[in-house]
């Protein structure tokens, strides 16, 4: 079981690092593209810049306090971006590793000198929520609004870093024609970040309130599919049907460990006294599964027979509730080899007994659904002319509860196969039939989560599928771990 | 000295009338039961009577069935049946009911627990029910 669990989890890893370089190749085009456009200004100011950087060093320290204190709605795209930074490593713009601290004082003096002291405080706080706002922003779906924002503030430190290097030399002259333009576009810009964040809060305060309603809607709602017991509500589940899925979650979590000690024990070549007490409690485990299913098929039989406890590709091969004894026979057969002569007569009519009571059962169960189908159609359909609806739905009530006898008979059906499997079987053979039973079942549920996280779509959002991808590893990780 | 009563009553028609109500439902049950190799108690709606009815056949077993909703003394039949299974809750239903050679096998999942473990097969071929 380990081995096969790990060379699977290997054969997965390739594609989580295959969308992973991926994702990372395609997030670092923005910066890549954006360092284009600006290409040969950007180098020649970057050049300038290391050369001023030492002796601007105490200065923009200064300034960046005063600056932070100063510039409410401006200053958090610095922050934010030096947020950025430390977080989303995949996307790392290179000036905000060079300017850390960006010193703004010299373009928004003329226009915030006054709120020197006064608001430092306030717009301290003010930033620290913006600085938040801008994290959960990254960690939020609007990865556009944040390379906006990211586009933005590299346009800023652009400018505030060309403002850093002719400030030096600006003190005594006034200021140049490309200065005056560069002001007015660093303008420009932060007023239509601040309009695009303004928006986008906007949207996101209406979202909220729309969950908010939704989710009363859905309580309400809720509370009254109850009281009908359970009406066409997708989600409602009853408390039989919750209480049956944690116990066959922790089941399942018991299962696996079982299997591993299964497995050593075999591989371990205990004496076979050894060996059989862990088989037979592996059998009297599958006995108490199916007296969990029992009291469930009491709460809630369709929680059961629709498959909703088990995964999608089991779902697929559900047979009233649960698998197909003789389909399980089958497949084991072949897994049992060598088998005496008298062993495979004995399985052979197991796999033939097994096939002609599952075929029992499913000849009574359709004709309970054609019974059903009488009951419903009675009378006129069209018509209101109907002679009892009461009566009509109390006959239909009687008959579906025997719904719950199918599901409870053909439980009967598998655990009695299991039973007959470990009668005929070797105590060596019984533990590699219940290994295999187990190590199926596994590779089903495996395929499964495999499957719900699957890529969809492999053109844009590599995002979307790394983390799908990322979930699948994870998923498929915990089916193995329980080896 | 039931079956006595019973046969009497078979050779004195005058006589049925008093000798079928002396009859315990129980002794009829067995009667009926040892009347053929196969026997199963039913109700015509049942659908879990349907599936036992459906897996003889499938084996190639003709039973003798008794629909007990047919049955004028249908509700003490049932009753006695549900005594010689031993069971409790009123609710759950009584049928189907198989005997095999005038023997009780029991209930559905007792038939399909025989079935499943193989000894389903001997006891009809004891009681003629099967040939090879």
């Amino acid at each position: 079981m380990g081995e096969t669990s790990s060379s699977s989890h290997s054969r997965q890893d390739p594609c989580v690092l295959g969308y992973g370089f991926h994702g990372a190749i395609a997030n670092s085009t923005p910066a890549n593209f954006f360092s284009d456009q600006e290409g040969a200004v950007y180098f020649g100011e970057l050049e300038e810049t290391f050369m001023h950087q030492v002796a601007s060093l105490t200065r923009t320290q200064q300034a960046a306090t005063t600056s932070i204190a100063h510039h409410g709605d401006i200053k958090p795209f610095p922050t934010a971006a030096t947020v950025t930074a430390a977080t989303a490593t995949a996307r790392p713009p290179p000036t905000l590793d060079i300017f850390p601290a960006c010193p703004m004082r010299s373009l928004h003096t003329p226009k915030e000198g006054s709120n020197v002291t006064a608001d430092s405080t306030d717009d301290s706080e003010s930033s620290s929520k913006n600085n938040s706002n801008h994290s959960s922003v990254q960690h939020g779906a609007a990865a556009d609004m944040q390379n906006q924002f990211d586009q933005v503030s590299q346009q800023q430190q652009l400018q505030h870093k060309n403002m850093a290097t002719s400030s030096t030399p600006r003190t005594g002259k006034t200021p140049d024609r490309k200065t005056i333009r560069r002001l007015a576009q660093n303008r420009e810009a932060a007023r239509k970040s601040r309009l695009r964040k303004k928006a986008y809060i906007q949207q996101l305060e209406s979202s909220k309130l729309k969950l908010a309603q939704i989710e009363q809607d859905m309580q309400r709602a809720r509370s009254q599919g109850i009281f009908l017991g359970g009406a066409p509500g997708a989600n409602t589940t009853s408390t039989g049907a919750a209480m049956f899925d944690v116990e066959y979650a922790r089941w399942l979590d018991d299962h696996g460990r079982r299997m591993a000690e299964l497995h050593g024990a075999l591989h371990a070549h205990l004496p076979d006294g050894d060996l059989r007490a862990i088989v037979d409690d592996t059998l009297t485990h599958h006995d108490e599964l199916f007296q969990l299913k029992a009291s469930a098929a009491k709460s809630d039989v369709f929680h059961l027979i629709t498959g909703v406890w088990t995964t999608p590709a089991e779902r697929c091969f559900l047979w009233m509730g649960g698998f197909r004894p003789s389909d399980l026979v089958k497949t084991l057969l072949p897994q049992l080899d060598p088998l005496t002569e008298q062993q495979l007569v004995g399985i052979c009519n197991l796999q033939q007994s097994s096939q002609q009571a599952e075929e029992a059962l499913s000849q009574g169960l359709d004709q309970l659904h054609q019974s059903l189908a009488d009951t419903m159609a009675g009378g006129s359909l069209i018509d209101d002319t109907n002679m009892s609806f009461m009566g009509q739905m109390a006959l239909a009530l009687g008959k579906l509860s025997n719904l719950e006898g199918f599901v409870i008979q053909a439980d009967n059906l598998r655990q009695q196969t299991l039973h007959q499997m470990h009668r005929i079987l070797t105590v060596r053979q019984a533990a590699r039939c219940f290994l295999a039973i187990g190590e199926y079942h596994n590779r089903l549920r495996a395929l499964s989560s495999l499957w719900i996280s699957r890529p969809r779509e492999i053109l844009g959002a590599d995002e979307g599928n790394c983390g799908e991808i990322s979930i699948a590893a994870q998923a498929s990780q915990s089916q193995f771990s329980s080896f | 000295m039931q079956y006595a009563a019973a046969e009497q009553a078979w050779y004195m028609p005058a006589a049925v009338a008093a000798t079928t109500m002396a009859e315990s439902a129980v002794a009829s049950v067995e009667r009926l039961a040892s009347e053929s190799a196969v026997v199963v108690f039913s109700v015509s709606s049942c659908c879990m009577c349907h599936a036992v009815k459906r897996l003889f056949c499938g084996m190639g077993v003709h039973p003798t069935v008794h629909e007990l909703d047919l049955d004028p003394r249908g509700r003490e039949l049932e009753r006695a049946l549900a005594r010689l299974l031993g069971y409790g809750p009123a609710g759950s239903p009584v049928v189907p009911v198989v005997f095999i050679g005038g023997k009780l096998v029991g209930a559905m999942d007792r038939v399909m627990a025989a079935h499943i473990n193989g000894s389903l097969v001997p006891l009809l071929k004891e009681a003629g029910a099967l040939w090879l």
